[in-house]
């Protein structure tokens, strides 16, 4: 422990160097803080002093007595100690807490031979066992309950070996005799390797956001990993293995040899895949070979034979740990293949990554698909595709990305963007005001550091998975809201320079806002849909969902026609200025601008379609809707509209205004009469309004289709999109039967003693997009 | 021993290290939080020593020839518990002698 007089010295030192160090550059900084040292006494480090060892004193009798002396109810505790802390105690002696308490005539340990000689039926047994065990751990438990519980694996990790080849089924020297057969040594070279695997998988996911115990549990319990043994001693072991196993004096059946072949190629290829030290061009290499390897471990799992007591939960009460003891998970092999099948099909779909263009809205179409897969991506494959996302070298690209989306929507061919004006210097007297182009650089410099955090934070939420993704993104909306606030501000000056330079005619009216504004509506929308495909919103609350989507949709596509009429006046310019390359590189964009347009029209018309029906169906009862004595709906609105209450500009309508959109004859349970004749009537205003929405959004969606994937920047998630797209168009198809259905019904029956019809809402699975609930009606 | 006299004595002892002997033969070491008139004690920060079974002292005694051969505890972390008074058969207290100074309890 250091002298705190000299510690005190240390520090008051390094005070009276802060202003030196703080006016200084690089070097100056360096020789200030040397000359300072030389002045004082050195700060030397103390070698711990060591104190006699503590005194033990027995206070058992006079504790007791005390103790009985208390009141009933009376603690003797820690001022900050609370009830709330002491509910995480673990009762010590109570046996579903206590992992260190033993039942009568139990003991610590299990007697299990580790070098008891195995039969290549168990060695396929015990391995096939642990590949279970690894992916359930990778399906979210901890690895006490998985890896952990293999008396061989906990063998090879504690005592803790200083080398590989200390790492061993036994510790310290054994008689020749009793040294492992050669099973027993592949089945070492395979825990090893296994064990390695884990290492590698526990730093691909924490060098990534997730969140700890709810998505993935990292804990090795003190256990470590072999965190600095490289790779090639572990394919080594496992080559070695092979070559035993191959060799024709070792008596054992032909099948079986391949069996066990077939296992230890599967782990070299997978820890081969896992490896995070792979450089980004090879990575879409090492995922195809695993899978072959998976099928030939899948049809050969038939020869295994288990071993009772190689697995054990006893091994936790020696893990150092602070949570009661649990039973070992149980996995069938047959879900555990086929999680490993997911794992490697999604993390060889995520190595696409980087063969995408250097484009960001490529990127957020990638990274919005690859979240959408069913079944959900694992952790790890999520992490795997982020951990690429964020490589150096997609990240830190020769353009900023940020910038990179801006132009997309704004800013084409613009003299603010001319890379000239990065060229520029400052005048020599800094009282002399900037030329305006550079101020336009410095500007947008200043605007793009501003984005980076809300981009990637936007990305992260992208990374995450779906339930917590939208969850997610109502923060992101928040950050990307004060961010419009600033855009302001920039807009303004931009406006302020290109008057000066007499160009304001080629300068949109607000365009970095327009461009925040877009992404934060189409993150609006996003956090609705998701809230629709994770079954949120309860039946009668579909139709004040839709009213909102189809709002959001509306403004994205106004800002959206903004863009795209700027840059149809951008394109008159050119072709007057005689600029024909531009003219052509601006109608390119221009194909961008109108699939967003399309599709923002899309939704918003069929939105307001499905709005329009379930308006309807709430009339005439057709939902259920539960009782709720204990609140009103506006407090319901307000709850379900938290998240967007405090967005500039108003995003949410005011209850009044929503009220009447959703209830325009008036309360569902007392409307008024005039709906009979309306719903009776084919061409009333409510079905009209319907059938207009959903030609509207068919139009729109067929639009967007003939553009492409390439059109909407979705090129690399191609398949994805054309199914969404076509998902779509079959929704408003769907939609149009159940409207011309109900429409039928409704004709030729009275209000009040309701239709013999219902209206089925179709589970996730059976929707033709999740977050679309296209009702079917069904005849009675 | 009245109230007052009994509730300094046991309060000097919070936040000091305390090892708690159990009716099983494990020794809690940790410091004490809590206790109350049951003698139930909340130690925090706590390892739990077990000594080795008669096995093991066995295989080390025939191993090394040495009828006095040194076998070590096994401990590990368990963090916050709480010992039920009934199971709690001995209360030690361990006082530290570091830079010669006292604790200040009065045992």
């Amino acid at each position: 422990m250091a002298d705190p007089s000299l510690l005190h010295h240390d520090a008051a030192a390094r005070d009276t160097d802060a202003p030196i160090a703080s006016n200084g550059t690089g070097p100056a900084f360096a020789s200030a803080e040397s000359s300072s040292f030389a002045q004082t006494s050195l700060p030397l480090r103390q070698a711990p002093r060591r104190g006699a060892p503590p005194q033990i004193h027995d206070v058992t009798e006079k504790f007791t007595r005390a103790c009985q002396a208390l009141d009933v109810g009376q603690l003797i505790k820690d001022e900050y100690f609370t009830l709330f802390e002491s509910i995480g105690a673990i009762e010590i002696m109570d046996a579903k807490m206590d992992s260190g308490f033993l039942q009568p005539g139990e003991t610590l340990e299990d007697d299990f031979d580790l070098l008891a000689p195995l039969l290549p039926e168990e060695l396929i047994g015990i391995m096939d066992q642990l590949l279970s065990y690894e992916m359930a751990w990778h399906t979210g438990y901890p690895l006490s309950q998985t890896l952990f519980t293999s008396v061989y694996i906990d063998r090879l990790l504690y005592p803790e070996p200083k080398t590989i080849p200390q790492a061993q089924f036994y510790r310290g020297d054994i008689p020749d005799d009793k040294r492992p057969g050669t099973l027993l040594d592949v089945l070492r070279a395979y825990c090893l390797a296994l064990i390695k695997g884990c290492d590698y998988v526990i730093a691909k996911i924490m060098a990534r956001d997730y969140f700890e115990e709810e998505d993935f549990a990292t804990h090795t319990y003190n256990r470590v990993l072999f965190v600095q043994v490289p790779i090639d001693v572990f394919l080594r072991e496992l080559d070695a293995s092979v070559e035993m196993i191959e060799d024709s004096d070792l008596k054992i059946d032909d099948e079986l040899r391949s069996a066990i072949i077939a296992r230890l190629h599967f782990r070299k290829s997978f820890l081969c895949a896992l490896d995070p030290e792979c450089p980004l061009e090879l990575l879409s290499n090492f995922w195809p070979p695993v899978l072959p390897h998976v099928d030939k471990v899948n049809d050969t799992q038939h020869l295994g034979r288990t071993v009772p007591g190689s697995f054990s939960t006893k091994i936790q009460r020696r893990l150092a740990s602070t949570v009661p003891p649990r039973p070992i998970v149980e996995v069938e092999f047959k879900d555990a293949l086929q999680t490993l099948k997911q794992l490697c099909a999604d993390c060889e779909e995520a190595t696409r990554f980087k063969d995408l263009p250097t484009d960001p809205l490529e990127y957020q179409s990638f990274l919005w698909t690859f979240a959408s897969r069913q079944p959900a991506p694992l952790t790890y494959s999520r992490s795997y595709l982020s951990n690429i996302l964020f490589d150096p070298y997609i990240l830190n690209a020769p353009v900023s990305l940020p910038l990179e989306d801006v132009k997309s929507f704004v800013f084409h061919e613009s003299p603010i963007l001319d890379p000239a004006n990065w060229a520029l210097s400052p005048p020599r007297n800094p009282l002399m005001p900037k030329p305006p182009r550079l101020q336009f650089a410095l500007l947008i410099d200043e605007f793009v550091e501003r984005v980076g955090q809300p981009y990637l934070d936007l990305w992260v939420a992208l990374g995450q998975n779906r339930c917590r993704l939208r969850r997610m993104l109502t923060h992101v909306i928040i950050a990307w809201d004060m961010l419009q606030q600033d855009a302001v501000f920039v807009d303004a000056d931009l406006v302020v320079h290109a008057l000066q330079l007499n160009i304001a005619e080629e300068v949109m009216d607000s365009p970095l806002l327009t461009w925040v504004y877009i992404k934060k509506l189409w993150m609006i929308e996003k956090v609705i849909i998701l809230g629709f495909e994770q079954d949120i919103y309860l039946p009668d609350e579909h139709a004040g969902m839709y009213y909102f989507l189809s709002l959001t949709a509306g403004k994205r596509k106004d800002a959206l026609q903004r863009c795209a009429e700027h840059l149809s006046e951008r394109c008159i310019q050119f072709v007057q200025k005689s600029r024909y390359q531009d003219t052509n590189d601006t109608d390119k964009k221009l194909a961008f601008i109108d699939s967003e347009l399309q599709q923002a029209t899309g939704i918003s018309a069929f939105a307001k379609a499905l709005h329009g029906f379930y308006v309807i169906a709430n009339y005439l009862h057709l939902l259920p809707c539960p009782g709720r004595p204990f609140s009103t709906e506006e407090l319901r609105y307000e709850l379900r509209m938290k998240p967007f209450l405090t967005l500039q500009p108003p995003e949410v309508p005011p209850f009044e205004e929503f009220q009447t959109a959703l209830q325009p004859y008036g309360a569902y349970s007392d409307p008024k009469p005039s709906i009979n004749d309306d719903l009776k009537q084919e061409h009333s205003l409510p079905w009209t309004n319907i059938d207009a929405s959903l030609k509207a959004a068919k139009d729109a969606f067929a639009d967007v289709k003939k553009r492409g994937a390439k059109g909407a920047k979705a090129k690399g998630v191609e398949q994805a999109w054309n199914k969404e797209t076509q998902g779509m168009l079959a929704s408003c198809v769907a939609l149009g039967v159940a409207v011309a259905g109900l429409k039928s019904a409704v004709k030729n029956t009275e209000l009040g003693r309701g239709p013999q019809l219902k209206v089925e809402l179709p589970t996730v699975d059976k929707r033709y997009v999740g977050g679309w609930v296209v009702p079917k009606i069904v005849k009675e | 021993m009245d109230n007052s006299e009994a509730t300094s004595y046991v309060s000097q002892f919070i936040g000091q290290p305390l090892r708690i002997h159990t009716s099983d033969g494990r020794v809690f070491g940790g410091q004490m939080k809590c206790t109350d008139k049951g003698r139930n004690i909340i130690l925090a920060l706590t390892y739990e020593y077990r000594a080795p079974s008669a096995e093991v002292i066995r295989k080390a005694v025939e191993e090394s020839g040495n009828p006095s051969a040194a076998v070590n505890w096994n401990s590990r972390y368990v963090g916050l518990v709480v010992i039920p008074g009934a199971h709690v058969k001995k209360i030690e207290f361990e006082e530290s002698q570091l830079l010669g100074q006292r604790s200040g309890v009065v045992v």
